[in-house]
């Protein structure tokens, strides 16, 4: 089911643009609000649905599968690392889904560069960039050679 | 510059009888402009119809105290631009927000009760300039920097397509508004002056004749929306899912 945007709700902030693996959502020359320009190329990640802060995008289906009515929304609570769908059924069924996102605060996730230069002398070691710290361990487990 | 009323100049061409009948007309555009947008593009029918959906959807009615106090609560947040969930654009949006609002009702108190000039109060010419710096801050930082198009799908900052109606025909009013009232207090070339004041009432014209094309409409749109929306939550009808039970975050 692709994405389209309702432009009453859409503030226009872009964050779905950049956030598009396909590159189809853009900004609408006229009234300077997201739109997705090719439903046909959408990949159904629903990264710009979940992306989106005003809630002001939703996925429709193809009609002739899911016509008559069905409804996909959802809310993102990044502050409680959640994620919610609430589904409309084409006979008027209703279904609600919460699901968890991530067990840490939104943002605070750094990036590679915010990290110190790691010691040449680790690229011998099995571990992985930061790791055990990275990954809230004291160690990990090695297997020793006999 | 910022003591003189910029409007008692015009007097030695235009009898101040002219300037408030062109305010007047151009309040008169706002309003027809409007109406057309309103009807043009069918949105007080899908308003409409998005209301009586949500009343038949409404699991219980809100009382007149309530409605009340979510109309005051939707003032308050446009008061502060708070739909905007970056702080830029809001701090952009207020800047331009209230300097149009300075800046128009200190031309509008300037041109109907102090015409000639001759008594302003300095608080008015300097609340007037104040309005158009605000305007300039906040307009060209967005149109520049903040632009949707510019900062997020690749658009040149020069680029000018209709979406950009409003803002540049805004920014064009309040440039050569100021650049109009310099001259004419610092510089006293009656020509030059009078050529650029043409230009600012060019400007200032296409501004409030372009609503049914522009997105001055907005500001009177967007509270409308916010306020239904606010409805919809209040009275059980919003389509969104509920808010989680609980909290998923488990580290710092």
């Amino acid at each position: 089911m692709p994405t389209y945007t309702d432009m009453t709700r859409c503030d226009g902030c872009g964050d779905c643009v950049d956030i598009c693996p396909s590159d189809i959502m853009h900004i609408d020359p006229v009234y300077r609000r997201s739109y997705n320009i090719e439903p046909n190329f959408c990949w159904e990640c629903y990264s710009c649905v979940k992306a989106c802060s005003q809630h002001a995008i939703d996925v429709r289906g193809y009609a002739d599968f899911a016509p008559l009515g069905h409804k996909v929304r959802v809310l993102r609570e990044p502050e409680k690392g959640a994620i919610s769908w609430k589904i409309r059924y084409r006979d008027g069924r209703l279904k609600e889904f919460t699901f968890p996102i991530r067990t840490t605060p939104w943002g605070s996730i750094k990036a590679a560069q915010d990290y110190e230069k790691p010691d040449l002398g680790a690229l011998g070691s099995p571990l992985l960039s930061h790791e055990p710290a990275a990954l809230h361990i004291a160690a990990l487990p090695t297997i020793k050679k006999a | 510059m910022f003591t003189n009323n910029p409007f008692a100049a015009l007097t030695d061409f235009l009898p101040p009888l002219v300037m408030q009948v062109y305010v007047v007309l151009m309040t008169l555009a706002v309003v027809v402009g409007t109406l057309f947008d309103v009807v043009h593009k069918g949105s007080a029918e899908f308003f409409a119809r998005r209301r009586e959906k949500s009343e038949a959807a409404a699991q219980r009615r809100l009382n007149g105290g309530e409605t009340v106090s979510l109309a005051i609560a939707t003032i308050a947040e446009a008061a502060v631009s708070g739909e905007f969930c970056k702080w830029p654009r809001r701090i952009s949006h207020l800047l331009t927000m209230y300097g149009f609002f300075l800046y128009v009702i200190a031309t509008v108190v300037m041109v109907f009760a102090y015409p000639a000039g001759a008594a302003t109060p300095a608080i008015l010419p300097a609340l007037w300039t104040l309005g158009a710096l605000m305007i300039l801050a906040g307009g060209f930082w967005f149109f520049f920097f903040l632009r949707v198009d510019v900062a997020h799908d690749g658009a040149s900052p020069f680029h000018l397509g209709r979406a950009d109606l409003f803002i540049g025909s805004l920014l064009a009013s309040v440039v050569f508004a100021l650049v109009w009232h310099y001259m004419g207090t610092a510089i006293g070339d009656a020509v030059s002056t009078r050529i650029v004041f043409g230009i600012y009432l060019f400007f200032t014209t296409l501004l409030f004749c372009s609503v049914p094309w522009s997105k001055f409409a907005h500001m009177f749109f967007k509270p409308a929306v916010a306020f239904q929306r606010r409805v919809e939550e209040a009275n059980g009808s919003s389509d969104l899912p509920s808010p989680a039970a609980e909290s998923y975050i488990v580290r710092n």
